[in-house]
């Protein structure tokens, strides 16, 4: 019997050109588990005009107000926030 | 030392802030300040009616928060001010103001010079520009990166 892997909803939040783009927030239902750069993957699927974006080494991904890498596994519990290149000055 | 680093989602009174700095740096022998203003016109020449600053709750005050404290433990200043815009900016608008009092001028000017590249690049924020002919986002450009990485 093949093992079925758990799965967890949660909520990203995005800004700027990604927040234009895919709204200023989504529920996305993930396998338990799941990265971030996995999760950047699947976003980039279901949103194909924004996948250059989304997968942008200068787009940053925090939880909890912290910068997190693309090998952060996510938690049920996490709010990610996709924060495209920053623009100041 | 002193830093003061504010996210101003209304008017900006550069002179303000340099009255202020220069009434902190008493003492000092040097002040420098930067001011940024909001351009009328795109890079593609395009008419630009306002620069929309989009911030975010926590993180953009933070990041002009430790900007400013790397900015006073980097050079050897006395005080730092970085006033930042957030929201809707008319073209001829300031957005931000960069500056800092040292007991001699070179640290003054590294000081602020630092501060902008810093914030070009690291401030959060994300910049828009609106006008007759629509809107788009603006990014920093490679030689902003590369101002960005002169001081690593």
């Amino acid at each position: 019997m093949s093992e079925r892997k758990s799965g967890c909803r949660v909520r990203v939040l995005f800004y700027g050109r990604l927040a234009e783009a895919l709204g200023a927030e989504l529920d996305v239902s993930l396998d338990a588990g799941s990265s971030v750069a996995e999760l950047r993957e699947r976003l980039g699927a279901d949103h194909p005009y924004a996948e250059d974006v989304l997968r942008s080494r200068r787009t940053r991904t925090c939880v909890g107000d912290t910068l997190v890498p693309d090998d952060y596994r996510i938690a049920a519990s996490d709010t990610l926030e996709f924060l495209p290149p920053l623009s100041g000055g | 030392m002193s830093i003061v680093a504010r996210l101003e989602p209304r008017q900006l009174r550069p002179e303000e802030e340099l009255a202020a700095l220069i009434d902190q740096a008493s003492g000092d022998g040097a002040v420098v300040s930067f001011v940024g203003v909001a351009r009328p016109h795109s890079k593609h020449g395009d008419a630009v009616e306002q620069l929309v600053l989009e911030h975010h709750p926590t993180l953009s005050q933070r990041s002009l928060e430790d900007i400013g404290i790397e900015a006073g433990e980097r050079f050897d200043v006395s005080h730092v001010r970085v006033v930042h815009r957030c929201g809707e900016i008319g073209a001829g608008e300031p957005i931000v103001f960069a500056g800092a009092s040292s007991a001699h001028r070179r640290a003054a000017f590294d000081a602020a010079d630092y501060l902008m590249d810093r914030l070009k690049t690291e401030a959060v924020f994300w910049k828009r520009e609106d006008g007759p002919s629509g809107s788009s986002w603006i990014e920093p450009t490679e030689a902003d990166y590369a101002d960005r990485g002169r001081w690593e």
